[in-house]
């Protein structure tokens, strides 16, 4: 388990970890992650990442100029480390799924194909 | 509890889709036909190590809370988690075309059209049911139907047991019709078919879908080994019965179809019905198992709203990788090809990449974060590294006899 507060974790710690909304949903797994140089050379995270082409430069870097090509940035999407309020293999976050660009996607597919398909549950 | 103890049904429908499937009947049913009894003793091996990987994977998920495809990712990263998933991709959508192409035959054998007409009326159906249907009716649904599968037993009762001459080829096996890269190339498929890794997606998925926790272990053993034993016993039965009709007749059971004529022996058109209603059943549920299991395991590794308790639009991206697999066995079948044979070249394909699916298992179920005082002991670690050489093996001689033996 990581303490926010700890100055000391581990990176592997982090990526790969659940997002999990205050309202109980899963909107995805961390990418990657970003983080500010200071001034006195130490690195501060500061945000989680989440898309393909994250995902990709996960596997190889030349994969992630390749989706960079192709996506453009559209599909990225980051959330600032202070949004988490709980860590551990499943990072809490304060907001609603909602309120979060990850897991858009969920909304979208929801909203533009499973509404044409009987049964959806809306 | 009275609940938790009902759940064995999760056990059954895990055994009759998972273990029972296309892939064990066609395997059984040309491992009989070509070697008399002489692969039982590799049933039995697989028997013993699918009932092994159940019980662990229904521990870990009990335990940990976390299914088998999320510790996956969490523990080994997302460059490793790529490996066993695009192994089940390839796999299982063959695998779904041929239990689709299974559900087909069903139907054709008992209305006398062609299964392929049947074909897309069952990915529809399957679709339906996976679309909408809870996870207690999936669960119980084919359950109760897989019992027909004890008709097998009563097949081989009916024809008087078995017969004295064949039961040296439980150790001597019988090579009449069959040649030794067939018979080791069987041995690999029926691994294949056994310990299928989409039945350990399903069965960790499932534990959670049904809320187990660490008061579940003792149901979560009982039903590893009752539900898988009775899967087994099914598979063997089949065997037997291949051996008894089929060999004599040198008939080596090139279609699903075909297969139909170990139970009509005994029983004339009732027993055909019979073997209709198991390969329904069977391959009902086990299409549901793994297009489930495909979609379970995305959703579950890319961090996605899963559940088949969750209306369609609340699990939107599982949902949807539900449909486009689907939709993908449906074009792999309408190819064409007998779904008999397309089963056993998803069993042998399946063998080929049961060590990437298998390894992390040595690691998941000795790590105390996960499993606290749960952890494998001394010998579930040892039979554990038996069951990954033993994987190992078959995988790398999977290919070549699949290319030596043309399939089978």
């Amino acid at each position: 388990m990581i303490d926010p507060h700890d100055e000391v974790f581990s990176i592997r710690d982090i990526l790969d970890s659940q997002l999990l909304t205050s309202d109980g949903r899963r909107i995805g797994r961390v990418a990657d992650i970003s983080a500010e140089e200071h001034t006195d050379g130490s690195l501060k995270l500061t945000h989680l990442v989440v898309g393909p082409q994250a995902l990709a430069g996960r596997v190889n870097s030349h994969l992630r100029s390749l989706f960079l090509f192709f996506l453009r940035d559209r599909f990225e999407h980051s959330i600032p480390i202070s949004e988490v309020t709980r860590f551990g293999p499943t990072l809490h976050l304060r907001g609603k799924a909602e309120d979060y660009a990850v897991g858009q996607s969920e909304r979208w597919i929801a909203k533009h194909i499973l509404r044409w398909i009987p049964g959806n549950g809306r | 509890m009275k609940k938790q103890w009902l759940s064995i049904a999760l056990g059954i429908v895990t055994a009759t889709g998972g273990f029972l499937d296309a892939g064990t009947i066609a395997t059984a049913g040309e491992a009989g036909a070509k070697f008399g009894l002489g692969l039982i003793w590799v049933i039995l091996v697989a028997t013993i190590a699918i009932i092994l990987l159940v019980e662990m994977i229904g521990r870990f998920t009990a335990v940990s809370k976390k299914t088998y495809a999320e510790a996956i990712r969490e523990d080994f990263g997302f460059r490793f988690y790529l490996l066993p998933l695009s192994s089940e991709l390839i796999a299982e959508s063959l695998m779904l075309a041929a239990e689709l192409g299974g559900i087909s035959i069903a139907l054709s054998l008992f209305t006398g059209i062609s299964w392929h007409i049947f074909f897309p009326f069952v990915a529809l159906f399957i679709w339906i049911l996976a679309w909408r249907a809870p996870f207690d009716l999936i669960e119980n649904g084919p359950a109760l139907l897989g019992l027909v599968t004890l008709s097998f037993l009563a097949g081989i009762i009916a024809l008087g047991g078995i017969p004295a001459p064949l039961i040296p080829t439980l150790w001597h096996p019988s090579f009449q019709q069959g040649t030794v890269a067939e018979y080791l190339y069987l041995s690999a498929a029926i691994f294949g078919s056994t310990i299928s890794p989409y039945l350990l997606y399903f069965y960790s998925s499932g534990a959670r879908e049904e809320h187990w926790s660490g008061a579940s272990l003792l149901l979560n053993r009982v039903t590893a080994i009752v539900g898988m034993g009775f899967g087994s016993m099914g598979s063997i039965s089949l065997v037997v019965l291949a051996a008894i009709v089929l060999q004599p007749l040198n008939i080596s059971s090139n279609t699903l179809g075909e297969l139909g004529l170990v139970m009509a022996k005994p029983f004339g058109i009732v027993g055909s019905f019979l073997f209709a209603l198991v390969l329904f059943a069977t391959c009902t549920g086990a299409a549901l198992e793994v297009v489930l299991a495909i979609s379970y395991n995305i959703a579950q590794g890319f961090g996605w709203e899963w559940g088949e308790n969750k209306k369609p639009i609340e699990a939107a991206r599982f949902n949807l990788v539900m449909t486009i697999f689907l939709l993908i066995a449906v074009v792999i079948g309408l190819i064409g090809i007998d779904p008999l044979q397309l089963a056993l070249f998803a069993s042998t394909v399946i063998a080929l990449f049961l060590p990437i699916s298998l390894s992390p298992f040595l690691i998941l179920m000795n790590d105390p974060e996960y499993l606290g005082n749960k952890t494998n002991g001394r010998f579930t670690n040892i039979a554990m590294i038996g069951i990954l050489v033993l994987a190992f093996l078959v995988a790398i001689i999977s290919l070549p006899l699949a290319i030596i033996t043309g399939g089978g």
